[in-house]
């Protein structure tokens, strides 16, 4: 394809391609301190497409596809290039990724011990972990938690923290400006911008930790801990994963595993400072 | 760039040692997504088998592997839960394609995606058939009335079904090729040549499998994932007695298809043949897959489409149904 | 003649208790169950190659657990056997 660059992003490696310029110099941009991956094997291709036989030039529009598509997926503006690339990536990792359980989680990490958020998108895991991560904790993922299937670590896939409407302005008042992307107005899912990992959650993704705290975070809500039975936290986690099924016994082994033996507590914050106070305490009580 | 990247590969899997020359990963990236696109990855996979290849490739092909053990396993079963639901009315189940050579263990299905079950009972059982698997918990994909229609009328099958718990889907044929096509293959033949292989469930005769995997690709399809097809046949191909072939496909009336699957498979996948004209457009189309995975060649490619549907339709009724679907948005890919 | 219900196989499932709910993967069709009881119980009854009527595995049980009257107990039990026999865990011996 015209325009290409491969990208490594904890244990996975990816080739991307694509019509046109814009989106892959935002991503080299952005993942310029990621190991280079230039020349090397990639586990995914990823191919941002004209969505039509004249949108390379007219009213640009990008088709997301590579090794795994989705048919039928809407085409997105060439101004929004950054996210379409992210989500590229993000579809070959749910639809094609066997080396691990994939969880739809958040993880930070401290003391070699790992906290792992998961919850439908605006339940506040994404940016919660931002902020943690900008706190002392180390940012493993806001988007995907990999489970060892062998030894029940969780493994890091720190790629950009997607941030969204107000958790822009919550990070960008925390975060350097030089780690924060551009502005991605009026995207299907709102305004969004992305956060570049701090530096040592880039230079340790390949560390894993032993998952020592599950949360079910809930924004929006006056603050409140819940206990979560083993059955409804096994039922909440393979919906959360997108290859349970596609892992069979492995998957089913590694996922009751991490069931029995990691805490697990619902709560609900009505701020981020309230959230991250809950979890400095629910941390000290149970992890 | 093209597919003979892909090709060679599954031809003669020692020559993948010179793919990593350039030292850039161009090979192995192009080859990869290749063979994921045609949906040869797990047949890749095992080609390759044991031989050395670089670092990152091996878990790439090793998780190919386990998904096609996977896709066997499911595939039996769902085979297996078909049988019980028809089992009452004492049918036999001929079972079709991939999930028919990896229940028989044949080369054909080692690493192979398989898909969607699909079965061949005989015609009057149909609607017997049909009322069991709605009993079962399988039901209907599509409520549109013309595509009900259109199948039930025109088509070699049931309008698909699926299963609402295990959310797979199944194909009852009562023939290998539409109603409408100009080849009229006897089903009921290969019905009653079929071949157990448990107490329930049969599959073709050899040359049944054969004649039914080349109408699949010649005379049905307009060749798209045709490179996976084609592998069928190389593979089915081994060990029939050509004679004895000639013979069921003349009988099945496809026999200029059949030779012409067998040229294409020794070209590509064997050991060289003879081609014609019209091979190599066909070859030409089979091939039409860059380093990205992605299609080229629209108009050739364009061209089978609409060739396609000429062969399986009377002139003024592939109008109509294009305009059909015309006006539902549906176009080529 | 009533039906005779067995397991799918010996080896076909692998379980894992958690809490008061019993998971169940059944590796011939790569899904998992979550039931409760009396089912984990029912399958138990059926292990190393029993084949019984839904009445045996009434009798079977009564001598390990307080089933209540017969006939409230007797027709769940077969409720139970019809669901895991669509389900595949069982088959019809």
């Amino acid at each position: 394809m015209n325009h290409a660059l491969s990208l490594k992003i904890g244990p996975a490696t990816f080739r991307i391609g694509s019509a046109w310029r814009q989106p892959v110099e935002a991503l080299a941009r952005l993942y310029a301190d990621y190991p280079d991956a230039a020349g090397k094997v990639a586990d995914f291709t990823v191919r941002l497409e004209p969505a039509g036989l004249f949108r390379r030039w007219l009213r640009p529009s990008i088709f997301i596809t590579g090794d795994h598509g989705l048919a039928d997926a809407a085409p997105m503006s060439l101004t929004h290039g950054l996210l379409a690339a992210e989500m590229g990536m993000n579809l070959q990792m749910a639809l094609g990724w066997r080396r691990h359980l994939l969880l739809h989680a958040a993880s930070v990490e401290r003391d070699g011990q790992a906290l792992v958020m998961t919850g439908e998108s605006g339940s506040g895991k994404s940016t919660l972990a931002a902020q943690l991560g900008e706190r002392g904790w180390r940012l493993m993922g806001d988007e995907f938690a990999l489970l060892d299937l062998a030894t029940g670590d969780v493994l890091p896939f720190p790629r950009l923290v997607s941030l969204k409407n107000r958790a822009i302005d919550v990070l960008a008042a925390e975060a350097p400006a030089p780690r924060m992307g551009p502005l991605l107005a009026a995207t299907a899912k709102g305004d969004i911008r992305h956060l570049v990992p701090r530096s040592d959650a880039v230079r340790r993704m390949g560390q894993g930790a032993r998952p020592a705290l599950l949360l079910f975070p809930r924004f929006g809500h006056a603050a409140a801990v819940r206990g979560v039975g083993q059955g409804e936290v096994f039922m909440r986690l393979t919906q959360a994963s997108t290859n349970y099924v596609a892992l069979g016994e492995p998957g089913f082994a590694a996922l009751t595993r991490f069931v029995r033996s990691v805490p697990a507590r619902a709560i609900d914050f009505p701020s981020g400072e309230e959230a991250i106070a809950m979890v400095d305490r629910l941390w000290e009580e149970l992890a | 760039m093209n597919a003979l990247l892909l090709v060679r590969a599954l031809r003669d899997p020692d020559g993948v040692a010179a793919l990593d020359d350039g030292g850039d990963g161009a090979g192995w990236n192009a080859l990869i997504a290749m063979a994921r696109a045609e949906r040869l990855i797990g047949t890749l996979a095992l080609r390759i088998g044991d031989r050395l290849v670089p670092q990152a490739v091996a878990p790439i092909l090793a998780d190919a592997r386990l998904d096609a053990e996977r896709e066997a396993r499911q595939a039996l079963w769902e085979a297996d839960r078909a049988a019980e639901a028809i089992a009452p009315l004492g049918l036999p189940v001929v079972l079709l394609k991939g999930t028919a050579y990896a229940a028989a263990g044949l080369v054909a299905g080692q690493g192979r995606f398989i898909g969607d079950l699909d079965i061949l009972v005989p015609r009057p059982s149909m609607q017997a058939v049909e009322q069991c698997l709605l009993r079962a918990g399988w039901e209907w994909v599509k409520d549109d009335p013309y595509d009900d229609a259109y199948y039930r009328q025109w088509m070699h099958e049931l309008p698909p079904m699926i299963h609402a718990g295990r959310d797979r889907m199944i194909d009852v044929h009562h023939t290998v090729l539409p109603v409408t096509a100009r080849q009229r293959p006897d089903a009921a033949a290969m019905i009653g040549d079929a071949v157990p292989i448990t107490n329930e469930l049969y599959i073709l005769s050899p040359e049944d499998r054969l004649c039914h995997a080349v109408a699949h690709l010649l005379a049905d399809g307009d060749l798209a994932g045709g490179l996976r097809n084609l592998w069928d046949i190389h593979c089915l191909l081994e060990g029939l007695d050509p004679v004895a072939l000639d013979e069921r496909a003349a009988r099945h009336g496809i026999r200029p298809h059949v030779r012409q699957a067998r040229r294409l498979a020794a070209a590509l996948y064997g050991d060289g043949a003879r081609l014609t004209f019209w091979d190599r457009i066909v070859v030409a189309r089979l091939l039409a897959r860059d380093g990205w995975g992605r299609e080229r060649r629209k108009l050739l490619r364009f061209a089978f489409y609409l060739r396609s549907h000429w062969l399986r339709m009377p002139p003024a009724m592939l109008a109509r149904h294009l305009f059909t679907k015309w006006r539902k948005g549906h176009r080529p890919a | 003649m009533p039906h005779r219900y067995c397991q799918d196989g010996e080896d076909a499932v692998a379980t894992c208790v958690l809490e008061d709910m019993v998971l169940l993967y059944h590796r011939p069709s790569g899904q998992t169950h979550m039931v409760i009881s009396p089912v984990p119980e029912i399958l138990a009854a059926l292990a190393e190659g029993a084949a019984l009527t839904a009445s045996e595995v009434h009798g079977e049980l009564s001598r390990h657990y307080d089933l209540g009257p017969a006939e409230e107990a007797l027709p769940q039990i077969e409720a139970h056997l019809a669901e895991l026999t669509a389900l595949g865990l069982v088959r019809l011996a």
